[in-house]
């Protein structure tokens, strides 16, 4: 395509009071040697938007740069089609955040002008990257309760689902159970029938659902779109199609034997919530106890069993509060019988603050905060709990019946996950240990068996337990392989209500993965993004760092241990740009080239500091818009420059910086750790481990290596970011300035 | 602390449940009720826990507590309940409960208590007054100037009423032995008091009224109950004093308007009645906030103004002299004075014993709030 330029500069919301735009357009038509440069009083206007179309369709102009606002705001309106278009945020980072129609403030401007022009010169019309034989099939892994929620909304839908269930039939947990909470309202009777089978039989009727039952998932190949799962079922093992998957695999019943205080195993009449069930629903609702076959009129609940505890599940599983409060009902069903429940604190959240009221105002459930310190044998199987810090008192003894354990939730992720870990962490100890670690311990059930090369599973994540979470904050259904999307108690620790709705959600969230990927755009979270990673593999040293740094494992190895994308698996954040120490990675729009020459396009003056920011995008540069919004002023040295993520932050582009004479280099990245605010997963914990390594290139340089420092941003720190970056200038000048300036 | 065995009683929360603690289950332990309590003490205090102890039907613990009659019943716990468990009428049900359940003998405790059978406790004396008076002849108008002792003769009166309050004043005894013994047990607390100067304190605290004020919202209610109480105190003297009479100077009934003892019965009455009146008011006056008199409350307060009415109209219609009115209205009134002092044990009015015992312990045991 050959360019033809148009350059815009907008006057409006303060920018024509902030600078002077007749010089600004000249630093473009003179400068730059931009054909033409265009000034207008309010562009995103109808008659600016249209002096742009009219350019484009009289003129032919296909390059346009857009100098005005945050590229934040007025995406609609400066959408053309077709064409390469650059925003030049002279607004937020300029007339906003700079005192008026200084002679910095001016620079500020120019330079800005002079980046996007420079990069716009650089960069390539995207062309989507659309693969062959795009399959719509939706595989749906595990049949309980959120598989079939999962499996029924995308039929639904229209789409074609495919359902697999390991067990001979459909309903998984739910089958166990003797009744449910309702899910509507609150009131008498609190406790009703499942009906499970009705949605078995729904689900098998259903002419968009194809199930397999006693069925396992032995191999997960290819890519979103172009998926090839084959299962095996009933002794015969089948290949197909798929295009998205909802991982609904659910969860196990933490192991009550670890928990010695507590009794099971040991007693007859200490129960698991599961078994509680079950017992329930043998006697039809008649409580009849394990050891000798009577009724049970004195019940204990101890919740929290083995959880919110460091030593078993650090965690809450959410669901086994309202789980006793209902089983409480069981047992109330006889009106001479009591519940005790003993809780840490009742958490009933949401709608089920109302059942709980409903159930406490039943005069045989009672309730108290415990710390259950041991369970003891009363004589007759009867048992004695023994609790402190109660409120009734501080130490407390009660006799029951029966006692029931609600023990938690672990995700059917857990035990293959912890084994991979195990493994990986052998293996870096070297081939010996990864042999004698394979000998040693039992490979657990796996559920999806990827042929991916990180692994064959979601990989573990800090903090996440063994659940196949995410970043939960922004996208609640992603899992860190894209196109497979994890729902219910795999997903987080949930209740039967919320896993519906969680099945709901990781259904549509399926569904418009594949209509993404149908366009040649990327899935998730730049969903207008049409460039994709294009690496020029001739130059390629097999280091392997892009395959072992991608975050959605979206890179795979050939045997010569050469790359390979599976494009569809890739969300374009260009972590693999900023790990590839050859920089043979580039998008149409963002390369190593592209943000250098950026670098290299900033004026630097023999007089007077420069400073280089490279921001990420999804956090640090909307507080930085929302800075400017509330016209916090910024050192007018400081430049920004946006990445997708600071995991694409290649090292060279400080080496450039620093060699031309700037005085310091900032990178602005988002919160890393457990609670990560990433929408890339570690790209800021990635750069910030790549520039340990930047004082080699310094020492190089012979420069002090606080000329380079990187911030964590997160997006609602518009309040204290100025000043963060004003310190960091204020340090820069005491150093003073770079000694490389002018050569 | 020592560990409690536990051992919940669920027809206990239902009885509480079904005798006006109906809202009980509703405490969700907050605690507001006993911070904005003005009555409550600083170390272990109420009634948060006697809400938890009731619901898990702990009534062990319960019956043997003091902080149960410490509450003067304010009801500034159920005004600022955010959960609407009206604390102060679960705890004035429980009073209820542990009147009856104290009660010697226990029949008695029942007949009493509960509002059905009130009318059999009244068929009680109105079947012994019947059976006295129709045995002895005496069941028929009497002639001339109205004299009350020529209807039912004052030893008749005195056979009558003393066999009767002396056996409920044993039965009363008894059963604040009983509370006491449970409470001293119960708690099981260090003495740092005797009990003779606590018992005093308690006493002259009763005089003044003083906990009463204590408690913000019930300024009105103070004085309410001091008319009522004092009303009593002096009916009680009264009748004493009338006993002395007719002994000593042997002066008989009816007594002069201008003796002195007619002065104090007719001031006691006022007294009373105001007192009466002004009670029930209160109970039907909106709080701003939900609040139920259980209906053994209501019945009392009924009990205590028919009990007014018919003595003042006994001496209204005597004065009046329309004699075929006067003998059954004093008829009527023997039966109301008969419950009033023969069923005290059993009835609302026992609390004055129960509340005069808690607060003693809990000035003994160093539990008691500045007063």
């Amino acid at each position: 395509m050959e360019k033809k330029y148009g350059v815009y500069v907008c006057k409006g919301c303060g920018i024509n009071d902030a600078v002077d735009v007749e010089r600004l357009a000249n630093v473009a038509t003179k400068d730059m040697k931009m054909p033409s440069c265009k000034t207008h009083d309010f562009l995103c206007g109808p008659e600016g938007v249209q002096l742009i179309k009219d350019d484009i369709a009289k003129e032919g102009v296909n390059t346009i740069i857009i100098a005005a606002c945050s590229p934040r705001v007025k995406y609609e309106e400066f959408d053309f089609p077709g064409t390469i278009t650059e925003r030049v945020n002279i607004r937020e980072f300029v007339a906003w955040s700079q005192p008026p129609k200084t002679e910095d403030t001016q620079n500020l401007a120019s330079d800005y002008l002079m980046m996007s022009i420079t990069k716009a010169q650089k960069v390539d019309l995207p062309q989507p990257n659309i693969l062959e034989g795009i399959s719509s099939t939706i595989l749906v892994i595990g049949g309980g309760i959120t598989g079939m929620t999962a499996a029924l909304d995308a039929a639904n839908a229209g789409s074609k689902v495919v359902l697999i269930e390991k067990e001979s039939q459909l309903g998984g947990f739910v089958n166990k159970l003797y009744k449910k909470i309702p899910t509507s309202e609150f009131k008498e009777p609190l406790i009703i029938d499942t009906d499970i089978d009705k949605m078995v039989k729904q689900v098998e009727g259903h002419s968009n659902i194809k199930v397999y039952k006693s069925a396992k998932l032995e191999k997960t190949d290819g890519q979103p779109g172009l998926y090839d799962v084959t299962i095996s079922a009933n002794g015969a093992s089948e290949t197909i199609k798929i295009g998205a998957i909802v991982m609904a695999t659910g969860w196990k019943p933490y192991d009550a034997s670890k928990i010695d205080h507590l009794g099971y195993g040991k007693f007859k009449n200490v129960v698991t919530n599961i078994e509680f069930e079950e017992l329930a629903k043998k006697g039809n609702g008649k409580i009849l106890r394990p050891s000798d076959g009577k009724e049970a009129k004195r019940v204990a609940f101890i919740q929290c069993a083995g959880q919110r505890d460091p030593n078993h599940l650090p965690y809450c599983s959410s669901m086994c509060c309202v789980t006793s409060l209902k089983q409480a009902g069981y047992v109330r069903q006889n009106p001479d019988a009591v519940a005790m429940i003993f809780y840490i604190d009742i958490r009933t959240p949401g709608r089920l603050e109302l059942y709980y009221k409903e159930a406490q105002n039943n005069p045989g459930i009672m309730l108290t905060k415990a710390d259950v310190k041991t369970v003891s044998e009363a004589g007759n199987g009867n048992l004695y709990v023994e609790a402190e810090n109660t409120l009734l008192g501080e130490k407390i003894k009660a006799e029951a019946d029966l006692v029931v354990l609600a023990t938690g939730i672990v995700p059917t992720t857990k035990e293959s996950q912890e084994y991979q870990d195990g493994l990986t962490q052998a293996a870096s100890k070297g081939d010996e240990a990864k042999k004698a670690y394979l000998e040693s311990t039992p490979k657990p059930e796996f559920i999806l068996n990827l042929s991916y090369r990180q692994g064959p599973e979601i990989p573990s994540l800090e903090g996440a337990y063994g659940f196949a979470d995410s970043n939960f904050i922004c996208f609640q259904y992603e899992t860190r392989r894209t196109g497979i999307y994890a729902a219910g108690a795999v997903h987080q620790p949930m209740n039967m209500m919320e896993a519906q709705q969680d099945a709901a959600g990781a259904a549509f969230k399926a569904i418009q993965c594949l209509d993404h990927i149908s366009k040649g755009i990327a899935v998730h979270p730049r969903a207008w993004d049409e460039t994709f990673p294009d690496p020029l593999l001739i130059r390629c040293t097999a280091c392997k760092r892009c395959t072992e740094e991608c975050p959605f494992g979206a890179i795979d190895e050939d045997e010569k241990g050469i790359p390979y994308y599976k494009v569809n698996r890739c969300r374009r954040c260009g972590t693999c740009m900023g790990a590839c120490p050859e920089r043979i990675v580039a998008f149409k729009d963002y390369s190593v080239d592209i943000i250098g020459s950026m670098v290299k396009a900033i004026d630097v003056p023999e007089e007077g500091f420069r400073i280089v920011a490279f921001t990420c995008e999804n956090d640090a540069y909307p507080a930085l818009d929302t800075a400017g919004i509330n016209r916090k002023n910024i050192d007018p040295s400081v430049r920004f420059i946006p990445l997708r993520c600071l995991g694409g932050m290649n090292l060279v582009w400080v080496a450039d910086a620093l060699s031309r004479g700037i005085d310091g280099v900032l990178l602005l990245g988002c919160k890393f750790g457990e609670n990560y605010q990433c929408h890339f997963v570690k790209g800021s914990e990635l750069a910030e481990y790549r520039l340990g390594k930047v004082g080699e290139t310094l020492n190089r340089l012979q420069l002090e290596s606080e000329r380079v420092q990187m911030l964590q941003v997160s997006i609602s720190d518009s309040d204290k970011l100025p000043g963060l970056i004003n310190e960091f200038v204020e340090k820069v000048k005491e150093i003073g300035p770079n000694p490389f300036k002018g050569f | 602390m020592a560990e409690q065995v536990i051992s919940p009683d669920l027809n206990f929360v239902k009885d509480i449940i079904a005798s006006g603690g109906d809202t009980l289950k509703k405490c969700f332990q907050c605690a507001t009720c006993t911070v904005v309590c003005n009555a409550t003490p600083n170390n272990r205090p109420f009634p948060r826990k006697e809400m938890i102890y009731a619901q898990w039907g702990l009534k062990d613990k319960l019956i043997s507590s003091p902080d149960v009659w410490l509450c003067h019943n304010c009801n500034d716990c159920t005004k600022y309940c955010p959960r609407g468990a009206r604390p102060g009428d679960v705890l004035s049900t429980m009073r209820q409960k542990f009147i009856q359940e104290n009660a010697m003998p226990s029949i008695m405790g029942k007949v009493v208590t509960q509002p059905k059978m009130t009318l059999i406790a009244l068929a009680i004396p109105l079947v012994l007054f019947l059976l006295v008076l129709g045995l002895t002849g005496h069941l028929r108008t009497p002639e001339g100037q109205i004299v009350y002792s020529k209807f039912f003769p004052i030893p008749y009166i005195e056979a009558v009423f003393m066999s009767a309050v002396g056996l409920a004043g044993i039965a009363y005894l008894a059963s604040l032995y009983r509370f006491w013994n449970s409470m001293s047990k119960g708690n099981n607390q260090p003495y740092t008091k005797g009990i003779v100067p606590a018992f005093i304190e308690t006493l002259i605290e009763f005089a003044k009224h003083s906990r009463f004020a204590k408690c913000g919202p019930n300024a009105d209610r103070r004085i309410v109950h001091m008319l009522v109480f004092y009303g009593f105190v002096g009916l009680l003297i009264t009748t004493i004093w009338v006993t002395v009479y007719y002994y000593a100077p042997k002066i008989n009934t009816p007594i002069a308007l201008s003796d002195p003892l007619k002065w104090v019965a007719n001031i006691s009455a006022a007294s009373l009645l105001i007192g009466g009146v002004l009670l029930a008011l209160n109970k039907m006056k909106d709080k701003g906030f939900v609040s139920k008199s259980s209906t053994f409350d209501w019945i009392f307060a009924i009990m205590i103004l028919l009990l007014c009415i018919t003595g003042i109209l006994t001496e209204l219609i005597r004065l009046a002299g329309i004699a075929t009115l006067a003998y059954p209205i004093y008829f009527i009134h023997l039966l109301f004075v008969f419950y009033t002092i023969v069923f005290f044990p059993y009835s609302k009015l026992s609390h004055m014993g129960y509340r005069a015992l808690a607060i003693t312990y809990s000035k003994m045991t160093n539990r008691d709030i500045q007063i």
